[in-house]
């Protein structure tokens, strides 16, 4: 039986809990804060380094490496950006810190600002996320008139300034390079890597782009033995607690915060209360829209990111997607599909013209107008935009794509048998 | 300089430079869409696909990657060819062709279109794609190119060129995904002076030049290389041209001079190598108050005879040039004047002129100088200033014989009044104008698009033009037509080309000493001493 290992909502699961800064401050925020203003900046990526976070936005690479490879002595100030565009499919996870806790994440936020020599953050927020904007610009206004923000937060002479930054509803620009675009004011697209951020970032200079959940581990991985805690919360590589948004058909679906050697079937099975009205299992989708299908006999598996990749799917953002034994899985991926179809910004080609094309594909199979033929050429279309597109959109749209025909092409083939 | 491979022949790069820019400059053709070595790289269009089979560090990339966009680096080995990157470029175009109309047959991009060249290349012949293709209206979105979106495929580069290129940023990308598409902001029409370059760099049918619509076919043209004169910037192009018509000048590359760049203005000037009308078309003669079709040889005669009879003295001989005329034609002009009625009686107006001054280079292509040859006058010291005192104090004295070439001072009617009661005024031009009317012995030149002369420009930069068309059957390039005419004054010149006449003038002028005709091939020769222009201002570019 899972059970909820509380690091990250230790605060939200407390119900008497007051989110405000005095809260927080009661509930021991912002000493973490007191106490990296007291170390080296180096030695708070190494400590980071040594936690061995991995990013919590769906990529999963190591905060710790990413802050380290920060260009130095350029000349040019530093910056972090807080990616709070949370806009994949099934996840919800970033939008309950931001909302529940903002207190929590802004003292993440200014740790890796210290950390990486930003004096100016910005936090990018998801456009339609309107409480959660809220909840933010009136922490951030709480941290100024206390003075933990300005010119001299804490007595530490390191001037620290944080902007939060509502965006337009664009999925593409939780990209982050699109993310940086859309910041400076431009059309929200990916940017040709390299330069990578770290080099040539936010208006040019080197810049951070961090998951709101994995700045809002930094004050207790940073806390005192807290690194060596939160390696404790999982196998090697998969260090810490994270954000599971389970949705779906499950009795209990919602945001549960657990360890990284917890048995998938176990959370959909005991946290998730099982599938709704005693139906069987027919599918996950594991780490948001964008990761391969999983069936049902292939639950078994330790949820975090080495064991999913081993299967030839993603942790992504660790948004589950469960679906019972009634679903129509074309009707499924047609959703999917237009989603990506619809959030493609239309600067590659095989992105541009493969979303639209597939989805076409797809919704000749719902009109019943499909073949096998189709089904061949939608596996082709889908399979021609993995890996040839700029950005990592292309390959999200053809994953569950190619995923859906191959795992479950009786299904299609129930739209033309007869 | 570091060496990588490209299907195993050795390439040099610079560092920091991509493949694809290597590979081009090595003459090795990867096919591409997006990438312009003038604008940013934005690696979307994914043709551009090769197989970097070792990084340079022993081991392949995992995947393909865009030639454009990836440094090449020493010991890196790169395929072009192989099967992976044939699929790899395949799919791009299959998805490009999805829903491009394929109207090669009215479309006049056809013949000079990537698209078309690659799809024939990587092309199926049959498309998947049984949905109606995406349509966007017609769209008129500037005085000199046309926009019909359907045809694009959304490259960007028109979009870089306003934003990079001329800095007006009149022209963007609208929507997004699938809907991608390119229009001008608000609707509104383009006013930059530069937009034929955007039909230039769009490698498909969507922006074309309106001057050049339903013309003539791509594939028919001839092209010959030359100089644009429409200013003294003088912009490398190519005249294309088919069975003695001209149809359009586009710009030809040249780095030192107007990069790949030209102004609408100068692709303008191709109306006039057509022009028919004004041409002087065989060498006049006055009688009484006509003028009447002669010979050649009955010119040069008539000429000689009356000169002969007046024996004019230094001061009653003037010549009149514009810095139309090349640095041959001036050179000879004053040699003949010299030689002939040690006379150095020689003016041409140089009025100021005006040079922008941009943070945007291709701004200050354009200049109020609409002369190609100024530079070269001021080097052969031909006497020219505003006002034209020394001008007017010329022509105080007994006018005996003048020499107009082209067509100076046209809007000074007192000076051609005074002028026309000179005894002998011989125009030698290709138009008729004013002074046409008043000569008394015409003799028909050449346009610059049907002759080989050398230019100066601004930069003090010689370069030549050559013969893209064939010229009016009687008429005789400028140097030919005075040379003829020194030699029927007696001088012993015997020029039977230009090229004699340039090495006359590089052993006779300090300015032009030392060079050579052949050295000015591609990219144009800098002067041995260049002279100083006090009528140049430089100014600052509109905001």
């Amino acid at each position: 039986m899972a059970e909820e290992t509380l690091v990250l909502f230790k605060n939200i699961r407390n119900p008497k809990y007051n989110k405000s800064l005095a809260g927080y401050k009661k509930a021991g925020g912002y000493k973490t804060l007191n106490k990296v203003f007291g170390m080296k900046p180096d030695e708070v990526v190494q400590e980071v380094k040594e936690s061995g976070i991995r990013g919590r936005g769906g990529a999963g690479f190591p905060t710790g490496l990413k802050w380290s490879f920060m260009a130095k002595e350029t000349g040019k100030p530093s910056y972090l950006v807080a990616n709070a565009d949370e806009s994949e499919p099934g996840t919800c996870k970033d939008r309950e810190l931001m909302l529940k806790d903002p207190h929590l994440f802004l003292e993440g936020m200014m740790i890796g600002c210290y950390a990486v020599g930003c004096h100016h953050g910005y936090i990018y927020v998801r456009g339609e996320f309107f409480p959660a904007i809220k909840t933010l610009i009136d922490a951030v206004d709480e941290l100024y008139a206390d003075g933990l923000l300005g010119p001299d937060p804490m007595g530490s002479g390191y001037q620290l300034d944080l902007t939060v930054h509502s965006g337009a509803g664009a999925y593409i620009c939780g990209e982050e390079s699109a993310l940086l675009d859309s910041l400076e004011g431009k059309r929200g697209q990916p940017r040709v890597k390299p330069p990578f951020p770290a080099v040539s970032g936010f208006n040019g200079c080197p810049t951070s782009v961090n998951n709101v959940e994995t700045l809002a581990c930094m004050p207790y991985i940073l806390s005192d033995g807290g690194v060596d805690a939160f390696k404790s919360f999982g196998p090697q590589n998969n260090t810490g607690t994270h954000l599971v948004s389970l949705s779906g058909h499950v009795n209990n679906p919602g945001v549960y915060e657990l360890r990284m050697d917890v048995n998938m079937k176990d959370i959909i099975y005991g946290i998730g209360g099982g599938i709704r009205n005693g139906k069987k299992l027919k599918g996950v989708i594991p780490g948001g829209s964008s990761s391969s299908v999983m069936t049902a006999d292939e639950v078994d598996v330790l949820y975090n990111f080495d064991e999913l990749a081993k299967i030839n799917t993603m942790l992504g953002s660790a948004a589950m997607m469960v679906f019972d034994e009634d679903t129509d899985v074309v009707q499924l991926l047609h959703r999917i599909t237009r989603f990506y179809a619809h959030e493609s910004c239309g600067q590659c080609t095989p992105c541009r013209e493969g979303t639209h094309w597939s989805r076409n594909i797809i919704r000749d199979f719902l009109n019943g107008n499909g073949s096998d033929e189709k089904l061949k050429r939608l596996d082709r279309v889908g399979g021609n935009m993995l890996g040839t597109t700029l950005c990592a959109l292309g390959d999200a749209a053809a994953l569950p794509i190619q995923s859906f025909v191959k795992k479950f092409p009786e299904d299609f083939r129930k739209y033309y048998a007869n | 300089m570091p060496v990588f491979h490209i299907d195993g022949e050795p390439v040099e790069f610079e560092p920091g430079e991509k493949i694809l820019s290597a590979a081009l400059r090595r003459g090795k053709i990867i096919p591409h869409y997006c990438y312009h070595p003038g604008m940013s790289i934005v690696a979307t269009c994914r043709m551009c696909v090769v197989d970097v089979i070792d990084l340079g560090n022993g081991r392949p990339a995992p995947k393909l990657q865009t030639a454009c966009s990836v440094d090449a680096a020493e010991g890196m080995k790169v395929d072009t060819m192989n099967q992976k990157v044939e699929e790899g470029r395949k799919l791009v175009n299959e998805f490009l062709l999805i829903n491009h109309p394929l109207d090669c047959p009215i479309c006049d991009q056809s013949g000079e279109c990537t698209l078309q060249d690659y799809s024939f290349e990587y092309g199926s012949g049959k498309s998947e794609m049984d949905y109606s293709k995406r349509v966007y209206g017609w769209r008129d979105i500037g005085t000199f190119v046309s926009l019909e979106r359907n045809r694009c495929i959304q490259c960007s580069r028109c979009d870089r060129f306003t934003r990079e290129i001329t800095g007006t940023n009149e022209f963007g990308m609208f929507n997004r995904g699938h809907e991608l598409t390119v229009d001008t902001f608000t609707d509104r029409t383009m006013t930059n002076k530069f937009q034929g370059n955007m039909a230039d760099i769009c490698p498909v049918g969507a922006i074309t030049e309106k001057e050049f619509r339903f013309k003539r076919r791509a594939w028919k043209l001839k092209k010959n290389r030359s100089i644009c004169t429409g200013c003294s910037t003088g912009c490398n192009v190519t005249i294309e041209h088919d069975r003695n018509e001209v149809f359009r000048l586009k710009p030809h590359e040249n780095q030192n001079v107007n990069k790949w760049w030209m102004c609408d203005e100068g692709r303008l000037t191709y109306r006039i190598m057509n022009e028919r009308k004004s041409r002087i078309n065989r060498p006049l003669g006055r009688v009484g108050e006509n003028l009447e079709g002669i010979s050649w040889e009955e010119a040069y005669g008539a000429i000689a005879e009356r000169v002969r009879e007046m024996a004019p003295l230094a001061q009653n001989v003037i010549a009149l040039t514009d810095t139309h005329a090349s640095n041959e034609e001036l050179f000879l002009i004053q040699k003949l004047l010299k030689d002939g009625f040690s006379s150095d009686n020689i003016f041409c107006p140089l009025p100021n002129w005006e040079q922008i001054e941009s943070d945007f280079f291709i701004n200050t292509l354009i200049t109020t100088d609409k002369t190609p040859n100024r530079a070269g006058a001021l080097a052969l010291k031909i006497k020219g200033d505003a006002k034209n005192a020394k001008l007017k104090e010329a022509v105080k004295s007994d006018l005996k014989v003048v020499f107009v070439l082209g067509n100076p001072f046209e809007t000074e009617h007192d000076l051609q009044q005074k002028i026309k009661t000179a005894q002998l005024v011989v125009h030698i031009g290709a138009y008729h104008n004013s002074w046409s009317e008043i000569a008394d012995v015409v003799l028909p030149g050449q346009h610059y698009s049907e002759k080989i002369a050398t230019y100066t420009n601004k930069q003090h930069l010689v370069q030549a033009t050559d013969i893209a068309v064939k010229a009016l059957r009687r008429s005789r390039p400028e140097w030919q037509i005075l040379s003829e005419l020194a030699e029927a004054l007696g001088q012993n010149y015997d020029f039977t080309n230009i090229n004699q006449v340039f090495d006359s003038m590089s052993r006779e002028t300090k300015a032009f000493s030392g060079l050579n005709f052949d050295q000015i091939q591609s990219n144009g020769i800098e002067l041995a001493q260049t002279a100083k222009d006090s009528g140049k201002k430089l100014i600052k570019a509109a905001a």
